[in-house]
């Protein structure tokens, strides 16, 4: 790859991420076009776009993109409100930006079909907006400063902090209700002329919109005359006193450019401020003065790129210690050392370890947010194609996720989501209200811990799963007998069997058939299962339950045959030593147990596994009841060894196609466990239909 | 004149006995070599697929070469080891009676193996090299690996345009 192409891919990739961030943030602005602070955001965004496409002669992204521009900033700088209809128009841009892309991209000579009309009514609006005579915005006071060589002229000036604390006191006298006191030190670093910044510009900045600015300038490093140096900056602070009606952010925002340690905002109390724009501003409180370190969220995070390949080498090299650290702390020889001072250290050791271990994993873990915001755009447009009218909650966004997780489970949410909006919300507003409900659907979409695991559930509050067309339909399909008794969530499970479709009409969206056993197949590679539970009337919960990382999981360790094998707990409903009475044989061979009215197969390890071992009977081993694909099966183990987490670990090509294992995993002992493959493991004797 | 020094060209090979013969292995593809541990065995694998070793944390399968030989099996001994070969990121062990030496081989010494027909097979040896008055027989690892499907036939196509060039 020539220099060239690198920095074209490292645009595209920044490109990529930029309009992904546009989607998102314009439907968040869609729901709420008064926040400012968001049309900067996707203000910022697109002129960053715009440089970046006509850098690479990408003219007809940046020339749609330029245009777009204008129009934002016309609403940035008025603070104008954003017409309903042209809010629309924003969405539909974005959308055209990303059809550009493509095009830019794949170098097709045509561009989207809507290009010309949408760039068109965008010089429209920019046109009717520009002949409007623009509002004058706030009277600002600014007359005192506009002679700054007059106010320089005062003695006072210089930096003293009783003079700075007097000024305080006048400008406390002076506030009137929705004034805010704001007490600013400028730090600017040497080469600040370099950059394009200097005091008085940002004084300036601050009077545009004051009520009173008095400012003190510490003078005390300035070189005399002759060794001046005019490009570099020699006042080391400046404070200012303000009076201003604008809130912290406001203010933080002139010094946008600025680094963080280059200035300080403290906001003086009492503070008098409008409440839905304060957004964590308070950072420390002393008795008279509330500190408002410029917010954190403005700031540019700090964050560095990681190859994942890195990470999971890192990943690797972790488990090792861990294993390592285990090993020492388990050693017989050196626990019969006996010496407070060495096991003091060993426990240190595993402190250590155990916490590079938990920081080491949370790298791989991202907040699930920026999925879910991706939803917000599948719920809008399915509402839009569906003409049902919904509200989106979304509740846990910050849970986090495995990033391998996150990748894989888009397709399947996506599915769920427009699965409950076609399917599960009543077909009209007619409908819901006849039963009493608000026209608006509700879908929830939600992210939460549960013992372990991660669920991630989409409710719908609409007309519920009718158990009785499930059957019908399940046996019309042969896919149940119809003589089973099934429990509720059996039955819902049905729809996710594959062949499976209860939608009347094969709509746009969803009802082909093809849907939720695949959305079932990709939650299952993930090592999740999907939990269904429904109300007629009341509404449908799709949950996916998911392990916290792939990387690691909660296995129940079992003896049978003289090794150690490991079966997921997340698939193990109970385990138990049978009595005599309840077990059977079909045939002389395939043993079964009878529990609580269910009768499950009994699968022996050594039988599928062919090892050679002493035959025992049932009742003299333990059961392990597990749930797999094909109903319940109880795994005879000759005992149980214990739970623990385990790092799973690839065995290799080599075995890669043993099915019946999914990896190994290594003990604190050093030694391999191999992890089976629950759904895998079937009994002999098959019963029919896999019914239990 | 040029010729002459490709010719005689010499290339490192560790060697290893398996029973009374001796084998030897190009020591690019060598990462390391380990005395004998704990086998954990995997059910439902060839006979000769002794099953998986744990190296410092990665899980590696080994394979008893005497049993994929088809030589009857032995008891371990205290110079039985296990040759961890590397291909293409797959780590496979190869359990061996005793490791002899690193020898370096003229490529002009090395023959072509005899042909046995179909009951023997010949397959994964490429050269026989006489090394004082032993003969050793060289291992085609890549053949090894493809055989038992360690790694795809596109990675081993790979590796040998990548060889040939």
């Amino acid at each position: 790859m020539t220099k060239q192409e690198q920095v074209k891919a490292i645009f595209i990739e920044e490109a990529g991420e930029i309009i992904e961030k546009l989607d998102v943030d314009i439907l968040r602005f869609e729901e709420n076009s008064a926040d400012f602070d968001l049309l900067n955001e996707i203000f910022r965004g697109v002129h960053t776009l715009k440089g970046n496409a006509n850098a690479f002669g990408f003219t007809r992204l940046g020339e749609f993109v330029h245009h777009f521009e204008d129009v934002l900033d016309h609403y940035r700088s008025t603070k104008e409100d954003v017409e309903e209809h042209h809010l629309e128009l924003f969405v539909g841009s974005v959308d055209i930006i990303k059809e550009v892309m493509i095009c830019e991209l794949d170098a097709l000579p045509d561009l989207p079909a809507d290009y010309a009309g949408c760039l068109e009514k965008i010089k429209h609006l920019i046109a009717s907006k520009k002949n409007k005579p623009v509002e004058p915005s706030i009277e600002v006071n600014s007359q005192v400063f506009n002679d700054l060589a007059t106010e320089f002229a005062f003695c006072d000036f210089q930096l003293d902090d009783t003079a700075i604390e007097r000024s305080i006191e006048i400008h406390q006298a002076m506030r009137t209700e929705g004034l805010n006191l704001y007490q600013i030190e400028l730090t600017l670093d040497v080469d600040c002329y370099k950059r394009g910044f200097d005091h008085l510009l940002f004084l300036k900045l601050l009077a545009e919109n004051a009520t009173a600015l008095e400012s003190f300038f510490e003078l005390d490093n300035v070189p005399s005359l002759d060794t001046f140096t005019s490009d570099e900056n020699a006042i080391t602070r400046v404070s200012a006193i303000l009076l201003s009606a604008q809130t912290p952010n406001d203010v933080a925002e002139n010094f946008e450019y600025l680094s963080e340690h280059e200035y300080s905002i403290v906001l003086i109390d009492p503070i008098v401020v409008a409440v839905e724009k304060v957004k964590a501003v308070v950072v420390e409180k002393s008795p008279d003065i509330e500190a408002i370190k410029t917010s954190t969220a403005n700031a540019p995070k700090s964050t560095i790129r990681i190859d994942t390949f890195k990470l999971d080498e890192l990943f690797d090299s972790v488990g090792e210690l861990v294993i390592a650290q285990n090993f020492i702390a388990q050693n017989e020889k050196i626990r019969a050392i006996e010496d407070e001072s060495i096991s003091r250290a060993i426990e240190t050791l595993s402190k250590i370890t155990k916490r590079i271990q938990d920081r080491v994993m949370s790298l791989r873990m991202v907040a699930i947010r920026d999925t879910f915001d991706k939803m917000k755009r599948v719920v809008r447009d399915t509402s839009k194609k569906t003409g049902k009218e919904l509200h989106l909650n979304v509740q846990g966004e910050e849970t986090e996720i495995d990033k391998t997780m996150i990748d894989s489970l888009s397709d399947p949410l996506i599915h769920i989501i427009r699965n409950a909006i076609d399917h599960g919300l009543e077909a009209d507003a007619a409908e819901r209200l006849s039963v009493g409900k608000k026209v608006e659907g509700m879908i929830t979409l939600r992210a939460y811990h549960k013992s372990g695991s991660i669920v991630i559930s989409v409710s719908d509050d609409g007309r519920g799963i009718n158990k009785e067309k499930v059957l019908k339909k399940a046996i019309e399909r042969g896919i149940i007998a119809g003589d089973e008794h099934l429990t509720d969530s059996q039955i819902f499970a049905l729809i996710m069997q594959p062949g499976f479709s209860t939608a009347d009409a094969i709509s746009d969206l969803s009802g082909r058939g093809v849907g939720l056993d695949v959305v079932k197949t990709s939650i299952e590679k993930l090592r999740g299962k999907i939990e269904i539970e429904s109300k007629e009337g009341v509404g449908t919960t799709f949950s996916m339950v998911l392990p916290l990382t792939l990387a690691i999981i909660d296995g129940m360790l079992v003896q049978a045959a003289g090794e150690i094998y490991i079966i997921p707990t997340l698939s193990v409903v109970e385990s138990f030593r049978p009595e005599r009475e309840i077990v059977h044989a079909l045939k002389e061979k395939g043993e079964f147990v009878s529990l609580r009215g269910q009768h499950i197969p009994v699968i022996r390890l050594s039988d599928i596994f062919e090892l050679p071992t002493k035959r025992i009977e049932p009742w003299e081993g333990i059961l392990v009841c597990v749930e797999t694909e094909a109903g319940r099966i109880a795994i005879m183990v000759d005992e149980l060894v214990g739970r623990q987490q385990v790092v799973i670990k690839p065995l290799g090509k080599a075995l890669a196609k043993l099915k019946e294992i999914t990896g190994g995993a290594i003990l604190g002992s050093g030694d391999i466990a191999l992890i089976l493959n629950v759904d895998e493991l079937r009994p002999l004797i098959e019963a029919p239909h896999g019914g239990n | 004149m040029e010729s002459n020094i490709v010719q005689s060209r010499k290339e490192r090979y560790l060697t290893f006995f398996l029973g009374e013969e001796q084998y030897g292995i190009s020591i690019d593809r060598i990462k390391e070599i380990i005395a004998m541990m704990k086998v954990t065995q995997v059910p439902k694998t060839p006979h000769y697929m002794r099953g998986v070793i744990n190296l410092r944390g990665s899980i590696i399968p080994v394979v008893d070469t005497r049993l994929r030989f088809g030589m009857e099996p032995q008891e371990e001994t205290m110079h039985t080891a296990i040759i961890i070969v590397e291909v293409e990121k797959v780590n496979i062990g190869f359990i061996v009676d005793r490791v002899e030496e690193v020898a370096s081989i003229d490529t002009a010494r090395l023959s072509e193996p005899p042909k046995f027909g179909s009951h023997i097979d010949t397959d994964f040896i490429c050269a026989m090299a006489q090394i004082e008055e032993n003969v050793v027989m060289i291992l085609d690892v890549l053949k090894l690996f493809e055989a038992d499907e360690l790694v795809s036939l596109e990675q081993i196509q790979q590796i040998q345009m990548r060889e040939g060039e």
